[in-house]
């Protein structure tokens, strides 16, 4: 344990960053998520192809190769454009931070997409007809009602996904970010001792994720509180 | 806008109705006028409940022409939205929204749709709850109410609307035999209260001492329109005869 002396801060800033990748993802993850079931459920057939195409290439590739292609694709492809303008630059890229976020919630959000489409299937059709004949637009339809019966039925597998993003943040320390398994990478090579400095990452996991999955239960407690006994 | 339209509060000319190539309605032609009450009857597959859902253009017709209140249904959204406010329907499985209390299942759409305060809402809200005899389960959920009690959250739900219409597509059907009578009860006071009503209904007991005029449907047409005392008296349709005998002597 005394080889933990003095990693203490770095480990502190490592769940700081993420406890910050997981809440700008999490944002990220449901938009890319609700767009992706709109699309599908949508009867424009572009749309829907879109978002075929996109389920199929983020659900069938490894996560750690998304991350790396974002990352080093959108380093190439900003290096080019910089270089019009002055061909002195060598290298430009965007934070490791935003595209490891980028990247997971592009992942996570593909899984996301099949989860809100089954929850929009199963909201009962009688509510839609209803609101529609009190004369409420669509928009407010889908704010008002679609939306609020939808996360019940979406939440138990949301809570799945909110896991894999705290998860996947581990992977983003390949392209440099300085969370909690970059900050272990560090203090392995100084102290020698992977076991320790590896388990300390896995119980700061473990805390986020406790404190997500409680935050679920609590959620679908609120939720039932409504619909108990519904068929 | 013709002036004859602009005469009657609800008028049908020549709707017919496809789903697929299944033909739903076959050149139907209907007038009503403002506190006119229609109980419509038939088999089931008879098309009732597609008749009064184009009313309110929940389903489109393919032919012919709807009016509400002089208002043409059209594919204009601006149109349906105009007609829908005026037109209240309560619906066989109740639908009301899960994951509201009944107040505000009350009071949603006045709010977004009306454009009322949230206090007037409430008030409304409250006033017609009261009118349907169960203001004390304001705010509970749906689910926490029996099916009578639902089915008048609904029946309140539509007239805090203040429509010009009540459409009421087999409003008792759902119920359980013990819930029937709570239900019609508001029924029968809302007719009494001079509200223009058209009931898809199998209770013929409601329609004897409600209805102005009834309305007889089979394979999709109107096969017979007249009076209670004479339709119940003396039916001039055979399948209106036959209709009856099966249900009047069960």
């Amino acid at each position: 344990m005394a080889a933990l002396n003095g990693w203490w801060d770095d480990y502190f800033w490592g769940a700081l960053v993420i406890f910050q990748v997981f809440f700008c993802s999490l944002g990220f993850m449901i938009i890319f998520g609700l767009l992706g079931a709109i699309a599908k459920l949508s009867a424009n057939k572009l749309a829907h192809k879109v978002a075929n195409a996109y389920t199929v290439a983020f659900r069938g590739t490894p996560e750690i190769l998304v991350i790396l292609l974002m990352y080093f694709g959108s380093a190439i492809f900003l290096t080019a454009v910089a270089q019009l303008f002055n061909p002195e630059v060598k290298f430009v890229d965007i934070p490791p931070f935003w595209a490891g976020t980028i990247a997971i919630s592009l992942i996570v959000g593909s899984y996301a997409t099949e989860t809100f489409r089954g929850a929009f299937l199963g909201v009962n059709p009688g509510s839609i007809e209803a609101a529609k004949a009190l004369g409420m637009s669509d928009i407010q339809t889908f704010v008002y009602i679609r939306i609020p019966e939808m996360w019940r039925i979406a939440l138990p597998p949301f809570g799945n996904h909110m896991l894999s993003l705290i998860k996947d943040t581990a992977l983003i320390s390949i392209i440099g970010l300085n969370e909690t398994m970059f900050v272990a990478k560090q203090a392995i090579t100084v102290t020698g001792k992977p076991f320790t400095m590896y388990i300390v990452v896995g119980a700061i996991y473990l805390g986020f994720s406790t404190v997500v999955t409680l935050s679920v239960m609590g959620l679908e407690k609120f939720g039932e509180r409504t619909t108990a006994g519904v068929k | 806008m013709s002036e004859q339209s602009k005469k009657y509060l609800i008028q049908m000319k020549n709707v017919d109705k496809y789903f697929g190539e299944f033909q739903a309605l076959k050149n139907i032609n209907l007038e009503v006028e403002r506190k006119e009450r229609i109980v419509i009857c038939g088999p089931s597959g008879s098309g009732k409940s597609t008749l009064i859902r184009c009313l309110n253009r929940l389903e489109k017709h393919n032919k012919g022409q709807v009016f509400i209140d002089g208002n043409e249904l059209t594919d204009q959204i601006k149109d349906i939205n105009a007609v829908r406010r005026e037109v209240g329907m309560v619906f066989q499985s109740f639908n009301l929204f899960p994951h509201m209390t009944v107040v505000k299942n009350l009071m949603v759409a006045q709010q977004l749709v009306r454009k009322i305060s949230k206090a007037d809402a409430k008030q409304r809200a409250m006033h017609f709850l009261e009118r349907v005899k169960i203001p004390e389960q304001a705010n509970k959920y749906p689910i926490q109410l029996s099916g009578g009690q639902q089915q008048r959250v609904a029946i309140a739900r539509a007239l805090c609307m203040k429509p010009k219409i009540m459409l009421f597509d087999e409003p008792t059907s759902a119920l359980d035999p013990e819930m029937i009578n709570e239900v019609l009860e508001v029924m029968v006071d809302l007719a009494t209260d001079g509200m223009t009503m058209i009931c898809v209904t199998h209770e013929m007991g409601f329609a004897r001492s409600v209805a102005d005029r009834i309305i007889f449907m089979d394979l999709g047409e109107i096969v017979e329109e007249s009076k209670p005392s004479e339709f119940f008296g003396n039916p001039k349709n055979e399948r209106t005869k036959n209709f009856l005998e099966q249900i009047l002597t069960h």
